[in-house]
């Protein structure tokens, strides 16, 4: 790092500015308007009428999606969390107690090649193809002499959040893999050797070894579960719209429903404001006993 | 290791794996199945494929019977084999065609979007990162700083705002609503890395540069540039993967559908006619997955070997 002369800064400065330009336009001007556009009620287009903090009030104590809505958001999230944390880790576990590197080189790539597929073409896949009427799901189930608990699993109001919750299944994304993988890869030799010196070997080395050594990849997943599973909402977009009634409304897709179906752009905006509230203060949360966590870790 | 232990290692991962890839494997096949044949049962190979191998192995044999083909209007005709095989190969065809003619333009948009984007990060990305890793002035912290923090704001607090801002800026429906969101977006990770990575440089190198009069560009070009190649494929690689599959932007600022591209022209294709043609549908999944394999397929190595080394850690 050194402290460049006048002329040497002046060119610096030029060089940072097109980034800093593009920053200030397209991400800190829109998170200014957020805050402010969420005290008026206008649609695009027409003129704003100040309405100072109703926005906020109408949706936490009038809107009725409102509740149903952030339980849907919590559930998903969780379950999220769940399978997000145990299943790529187990595989990323397997794969690298493989003792030959082409083994493991293969299955790593095998796992990380579902991604080449869009996330829309994922959604519709199992829209149409798995829990469609005549889809892999019922024909499944039909084959089996089940034929009377053939649904139509996204249309039902008692199945269609666990049938959006599954998709996806097995749940094994390549990239948290990659990740776990990564983390298990770091571990020092000089501690599994001491660990097999001291007959700690298997599942219970899993757990008091591996596990508490790759807590900064486990981090890193349970925040962005967490982040992804607050704000997301594409994947209901597509598969349901919501629907049947709001039970599979989600903040996020009331949201968007206020904005670009209802044209109540401040209205969505306060919504937006209140789900960023509530993913920073799990994000800083998140952090805090983390940190706590990986200190005791130093500590013992 | 046992050899029974690695057996059952192998075993579970090729189990996942299978069940991983099992929707794949049947959006593929169902590329060549009628809609008949779908509604009539799910697991079962296209017949247009099982018809071709039998008319392709009766003529191998010198058998010129003709044979029962259904044609397009559904009835049922006596041709001889040759005429036969063509007909199954129209088949087979028809859903990939269909979808090639509608995906064709949302490719072309995709690609023009997904490597300007591309560009312009990495440009924009790696310079910034340059200056703010080597060199120390007023403001150089506090700039590093105002980039970072935005990954402080989720995108869902900034999807109205934006798409108002895109249209205040008369850019609705023009490539530009796509590629300078992304870029102002995309930049702070790549930023984020190159930093950690330029950081890392020894100071010598520049030193030796600096004292024979080489400026910024110089520098940037002939001393960073060939040293930091894999981590500009990391980042180039999550930059046109974010891009590719960003659904709900150029869903919203395309409001004329002139400038779909892959991910938005799928779903509205999904919601268009189309979608009562199921070959048509899963081809075009299908198709639309290509352009990132051919990335992948050249890109793994270096992806893994940047992402297991570490340029991803909380």
């Amino acid at each position: 790092m050194i402290r460049p002369n006048l002329r040497s800064t002046l060119g610096c400065y030029t060089i940072i500015l097109p980034g800093i330009v593009l920053l200030l336009t397209f991400v800190y001007l829109p998170v200014v308007w957020a805050f402010s556009k969420s005290l008026y009620e206008f649609e695009v287009g027409g003129s704003a009428r100040f309405v100072g903090l109703a926005n906020y009030s109408e949706y936490l104590t009038l809107d009725p999606t409102c509740w149903p809505s952030v339980a849907n958001m919590l559930m998903l999230t969780m379950f999220a969390v769940c399978v997000r944390l145990t299943l790529p880790l187990i595989v990323a576990k397997l794969i690298h107690s493989l003792p030959r590197e082409r083994w493991r080189h293969f299955y790593r790539v095998t796992f990380l090649t579902p991604i080449v597929v869009p996330g829309v073409a994922v959604q519709l896949i199992w829209q149409g193809m798995i829990y469609s009427d005549q889809g892999m799901l019922n024909s499944l189930l039909r084959g089996l002499d089940l034929a009377g608990w053939t649904h139509g699993w996204l249309s039902d109001p008692h199945t269609a959040l666990a049938a959006v919750m599954m998709v996806g299944f097995p749940f094994v994304g390549g990239f948290e893999v990659l990740i776990y993988y990564a983390g298990l890869s770091a571990i020092p030799d000089s501690v599994n050797e001491a660990a097999l010196l001291e007959g700690c070997t298997g599942v219970s080395k899993f757990f008091r070894i591996d596990i508490p050594l790759i807590l900064s990849q486990l981090k890193l997943i349970l925040l962005l579960t967490i982040i992804g599973g607050m704000q997301g909402f594409e994947g209901l977009f597509i598969l349901t719209r919501g629907g049947p009634g709001f039970k599979t409304t989600v903040p996020g897709l009331w949201m968007y429903f206020n904005a670009f179906s209802f044209q109540r752009m401040g209205y969505a905006c306060a919504i937006g404001v209140l789900l960023f509230l509530a993913i920073l203060t799990l994000t800083l949360l998140n952090l805090r006993y983390f940190k706590s966590a990986e200190n005791v870790k130093g500590e013992a | 290791m046992g050899r029974w232990k690695l057996l059952t290692i192998h075993v579970t991962l090729i189990a996942i794996a299978s069940m991983t890839l099992l929707p794949l494997a049947f959006m593929v096949n169902n590329i060549f199945r009628s809609n008949h044949e779908f509604y009539r049962s799910f697991f079962s190979v296209p017949d247009a494929v099982k018809g071709l191998a039998s008319v392709t192995g009766s003529m191998a044999s010198g058998d010129e019977s003709p044979v029962e083909v259904d044609d397009q209007q559904g009835q049922t005709r006596r041709v001889p084999p040759d005429e036969a095989a063509g007909m199954y190969i129209q088949q087979i065809k028809r859903g990939p065609k269909m979808a090639w003619a509608v995906l064709r333009p949302y490719l072309i948009n995709s690609l023009v979007v997904s490597l300007l984007t591309a560009l312009g990060v990495c440009a924009i990305g790696s310079s910034t990162a340059y200056i703010l890793s080597r060199y120390r002035f007023m403001g150089s912290r506090a700039a590093l700083m105002m980039f970072i923090a935005t990954m402080m704001f989720p995108g869902v607090l900034t999807l109205v705002p934006s798409f108002l801002l895109v249209k205040h800026l008369g850019l609705l429906n023009t490539y530009w609503a796509m590629i300078l969101p992304y870029m102002a977006g995309g930049q702070v990770f790549a930023i984020f890395v190159f930093h950690s990575f330029f950081k890392g440089l020894p100071e010598d190198l520049f030193e030796s540069a600096r004292l024979d009069g080489a400026g910024h560009l110089r520098l940037y070009w002939n001393i960073v540039l060939p040293l930091s190649k894999p981590v500009f494929s990391v980042v180039i690689i999550m930059n046109v993967l974010g891009t590719w599959n960003n659904f709900l932007w150029p869903f919203i600022t395309n409001t004329d559908g002139s400038h779909h591209v892959v991910s938005s022209g799928l779903f509205a294709l999904a919601t268009s006619a189309h979608a009562q043609n199921f070959s048509t549908m899963f081809a075009a999944y299908a198709i639309s997955s290509v352009p990132l394999l051919i990335l992948f397929v050249y890109a793994t190595r270096p992806f893994i070997r940047g992402m297991t080394s570490g340029a991803l850690k909380a």
